[in-house]
């Protein structure tokens, strides 16, 4: 309900603003307008683009992207069933309200602002749980980043925000660069001694001006609870010189090239706390506190169009800038248009990223198939016209893995068996709520998940390209985990596909739980093939088969 | 010369500084072996690299720059070497006999002393940020395209796993063995046998056939390419866990770290690119003295067999030698009769592939205690040890939209260690 009455206002902003995006009327909704832009100055636009992908195909992408998971084999059968016209609008609209949006959305953020690295001084489970809430009530962007940069660990309950400062040990070669990564799109590290030598407009001052917010701070840890929280001295200014040209300069705090921020003028008392022994000093005026407010400013552009990129690059696969944290004049964003289209878009809607990324999953461009007919030639050249592979992360693939095998439903039915029984004595109505279901399930299937961080997780800056190693081929054909969720047992998907009498009715079961289509003629073929082919070892025919399956290119990727 | 075979050598150089009269010619006269059938062998050898890396940081005062007599010298001799002129600590008497095959860097000064970004800069060759392992670079540029082993191997008892290949991606990453188990996984699930086996690997690859159409192809086939090697892998079990001959057994020793390098050996004979042997225990802060004395008693024999090893078949040539650690020890020695940690003035050895034998390059102060010529740190290193392999340092990575320096732009090799 939220969503429709957010559309409204959506509307209204954008009569309000209509002069500004001019070739556009104020009802077209922003979806379109993607389109429109995506295939403007090509007229062949249609003709040469994939069409949109089938429903099946549909489904799974949009529940990959959304809540992390493939469907099950009966939501696909719904959605294929199902004849209501706008049903794709309505799927978005449910995913994006259901709490597993929520727990992808902390992945995807964790990995991003984390990059997998081992804790330091807050437990992940805690900034996860931080992450988790912030998107269950739908935070927006900005003030999310604002709470990360302002907290100082001093407070129990906001402490799991100081994350992102804390576990980078406020180093200024780790937390200046990533800054300048994560929220600005731009790798400033080889600025730090000297102009970049390869990128024209990466300044060294630009990397010390990010630095000058953060210079005065330090790790204080407190004697007497050990925990590590943030302090700052009230003096210290950042120099720099060239290691190359030996030239000198000196910055106060700036963003990029926004003004610099000055200390205010010289006043008599310096310190809230002042610096002593075992205490953490409280400047009166703080430089790190600016911090935030200088990020998500609304004339900082560069933030705005960073998170864009990337919830751009998380739906489409690839950002308009890609490498994400490689933003410089010459390798400038591929859809200059679409950008600015967007990130006016996003200010407008107070940085609500659930309605970006509504819109953009509403998009022909989101909805485009990844599969041209096998005679034309694959369109290399035109921008967003065929969809893009995009490999499963970690999680993605682990909790795919466990719906197609059955693991993740038989989980919910018995911690749900469970509650109701608890329900019934205290008369509440836990084993019902979504957000409880989740939950549970998460908890009690959360190991498997790291098991499969561990082995395709890279610590370290992410990137969007895909690689795979031999360890995790080996992981994926002999690990036990996996083949333990090959055994049939209970209602699994082996022990349901061992009930069918009939290679169709086998294959029509695997392609819907794996697959999450339904087989083609050649490929119920394919497997009655196999299955004859495997009589000699029956109990490895079944198992096997599902794990070619989930071992396959159509699995691994959202497609 | 020698080295000059296997390697595509820049212009010979003659060392400048601190080469040691003695040294070439004694390389010179030992470089004559070998057959022609052996040398044709090696012509079709790829460039490989041999890393023995001493974790915790080995005393420089206790290995490779003694300075006996002298206020923090510590109580051990050192002992003249096979280079005229030059000598090492006498814990490392089988590796004194073979410094004609090795050179010695004294005058390292990384400004750091922390475990954790003194082996990150030694590796990555750069302070900070997401750059790749040597082995990893080597996994990269060297490794044959058809390799039938992953291109960086770790033989290691413990330790973290780190992200070594940063931007040139996971199939450059370091695999590691755990001792000389091999990788997990390698057996196929029980009950599965091969007949079972091939037939669902012929069904993976029908599902892949058909999803493969009209779809671009460079993911797919990298995700492709970790199933061939992870088979390459699987159908090497046997020698992964093949026992070693009980005589090299006896020459090696029969300690972790002699197995660890006579698999090292095992590897590189069969064409690996880079194997790392990390040899644990030298963060002697109590007790350096009788720590270096076990350590040390049990890195140089074993190490000397392998370099003999290497040297005999003729494999010296085309594998660059590396040991080294995240730093090395204070000359001050504190009241446990230890020494601490110790980025300002300490050595590592190198040899084999494109490195001058029989060199010393830059020297400490008397006492040990600052460098006194030639000052270098891990950046110029870096810059060494793939110009040596024949990789253009100063070059750049192409990847993915992205040009990366491969060194450290303010950094450089040192010229005159380079053949």
């Amino acid at each position: 309900m939220r969503l429709r009455s957010n559309l409204q206002l959506v509307t209204c902003l954008l009569m309000l603003v209509a002069g500004s995006v001019p070739t556009f009327s104020a009802e077209v909704p922003l979806h379109q307008q993607i389109d429109s832009l995506i295939a403007e100055g090509n007229k062949q636009f249609e003709k040469e683009a994939a069409p949109l992908a089938d429903d099946a195909t549909f489904l799974r992408r949009v529940r990959l992207d959304l809540t992390g998971t493939i469907p099950t084999a009966e939501e696909v059968r719904a959605f294929l069933a199902d004849t209501t016209p706008d049903k794709r609008t309505l799927l978005v609209d449910r995913l994006i309200a259901s709490p597993e949006h929520a727990r992808r959305m902390q992945y995807v953020f964790d990995t991003m602002l984390m990059e997998r690295r081992g804790d330091k001084h807050v437990p992940a489970a805690e900034w996860r749980n931080y992450l988790r809430k912030s998107f269950l009530e739908n935070k927006p962007w900005d003030v999310l980043v604002e709470e990360i940069l302002t907290v100082d660990g001093t407070d129990e309950k906001t402490r799991p925000a100081a994350k992102f400062l804390l576990d980078r040990e406020l180093k200024a070669e780790v937390v200046t660069r990533d800054l300048g990564r994560l929220f600005l799109g731009r790798d400033l590290e080889c600025a730090q001694c000297h102009d970049h030598p390869n990128v024209d407009d990466y300044l060294q001052r630009h990397y010390h001006g990010l630095n000058a917010f953060l210079n005065r701070s330090y790790l204080f840890k407190d004697p007497k609870t050990k925990k590590t929280s943030i302090g700052e001295k009230a003096e210290g200014l950042v120099t720099f010189t060239s290691v190359f040209t030996k030239e000198e300069g000196k910055t106060a705090p700036r963003m990029l090239d926004l003004p610099e921020i000055p200390d205010p003028a010289k006043v008599k008392v310096l310190y809230k706390v002042k610096p002593a022994k075992n205490v953490r000093s409280v400047p009166v005026y703080s430089r790190r506190l600016q911090l935030a407010d200088a990020m998500t400013n609304s004339s900082n552009i560069a933030f705005q169009q960073n998170i864009v990129n990337r919830l751009w690059a998380m739906m489409m696969g690839r950002g308009f800038v890609e490498p994400l944290d490689m933003w410089y004049a010459d390798n400038p964003p591929s859809n200059p248009q679409v950008l600015d289209l967007l990130t006016k878009s996003f200010q407008e809607h107070d940085s609500d990223m659930r309605f970006l990324l509504r819109e953009l999953a509403l998009s022909k461009t989101y909805q485009r198939s990844s599969h041209v007919s096998t005679d034309a030639e694959i369109p290399q050249k035109i921008n967003y016209g065929v969809g893009l592979l995009k490999p499963l992360s970690p999680e993605q693939l682990a909790w795919s893995m466990m719906q197609a095998t059955g693991v993740t439903e038989k989980t919910l039915a018995s911690v749900k068996a469970k509650q109701i029984k608890a329900d019934a004595k205290k008369e509440t109505k836990k084993a019902e709520d979504p957000q409880w279901q989740e939950e549970n399930v998460h908890e009690a299937l959360k190991r498997n998940v790291t098991s499969f961080v561990s082995t395709f997780g890279t610590v370290g800056a992410q990137s969007s390209r895909f690689d795979a190693s031999a360890n995790q081929a080996l992981f994926l054909l002999n690990g036990p985990l996996v083949q333990s969720w090959l055994k049939p047992s209970g209602t699994n998907l082996t022990a349901r596909m061992k009930k069918l009498k009939t290679a169709p009715e086998t294959a029509e079961a695997l392609y819907l739980a794996v697959f999450s289509r339904l087989p083609e003629k050649t490929e119920i073929e394919q497997v009655a093939a196999y299955l004859k082919a495997s009589q000699d070892q029956p109990d490895q025919g079944l198992p096997q088969l599902v794990w070619a399956a989930l071992s396959s290119d159509e699995f691994r990727f959202n497609h | 010369m020698r080295r000059n075979q296997g390697c595509n050598p820049q212009d010979h150089q003659v060392a400048r500084r601190q080469f040691l009269a003695g040294a070439a010619g004694g390389a010179i006269s030992l470089g004559l072996s070998g057959s022609p059938a052996i040398a044709e062998q090696v012509k079709g050898q790829h460039k490989r690299i041999l890393q023995v890396y001493l974790q915790g940081g080995v005393s420089q005062l206790e290995s490779w720059d003694p300075k006996p007599g002298t206020e923090f010298g510590g109580p051990f001799r050192a002992i003249p070497t096979s280079v005229p002129g030059m000598h090492i600590s006498e814990l490392l008497p089988y590796t004194a006999q073979r410094m004609h095959l090795l050179s010695i860097v004294r005058s390292i000064n990384i400004k750091i002393n922390d475990h954790g970004q003194g082996r990150l800069f030694m590796e990555k060759g750069r302070r900070a940020g997401e750059y790749p392992y040597i082995g990893s670079i080597a996994s990269k540029y060297l490794a044959p395209p058809n390799s039938e082993l992953p291109g960086y191997i770790h033989i290691s008892t413990r330790g973290l796993s780190d992200n070594t290949s940063a931007f040139l991606g996971a199939q450059h990453g370091q695999l590691k063995f755990e001792g000389v188990k091999p990788p997990k996984n390698l057996a196929l699930p029980k009950g599965l046998n091969q007949t079972a086996a091939a037939r669902r690997t012929e069904l993976r690859q029908q599902f892949n056939k058909q999803f493969g159409r009209g779809r671009p192809k460079s993911m797919t086939e990298s995700f492709d390419v970790s199933f061939q090697q992870a088979a390459k892998l699987m159908a090497r079990k046997t020698f992964f866990e093949k026992e070693p001959d009980g005589k090299d057994l006896e020459r090696y020793g029969k300690h972790d770290f002699g197995r660890n390098c006579l698999l090292a050996r095992t590897l590189l004979e069969n064409n690996a690119t880079c194997v790392k042997v990390t040899h644990y225990g030298y963060d002697s802060h109590a007790e350096n003295f009788n720590f270096h004395l076990e350590q040390l008693g049990e890195f140089d024999k074993t190490f000397a067999m392998l370099l003999d090893d290497l040297d005999e078949r003729d494999m010296l040539d085309s594998t660059l030698v590396m040991v080294y650690s995240e730093f090395g020890r204070t000359p001050k020695i504190n009241v446990r009769y230890g020494r601490d940690h110790w980025g300002t003035a300490w050595s590592i050895a190198l040899g084999g592939c494109g490195i001058q034998p029989g060199a010393i390059i830059g020297k400490t102060n008397e006492k040990g205690t600052a460098v006194a010529d030639r000052e270098v740190d891990a950046g110029h290193l870096f810059h060494t040890y793939l110009q040596a392999l024949g990789i253009d340092s100063t070059n750049d990575h192409e990847i993915a939209g992205r040009s990366i320096p491969i060194g450290d732009p303010t950094a450089d090799a040192i010229k005159e260690l380079l053949v």
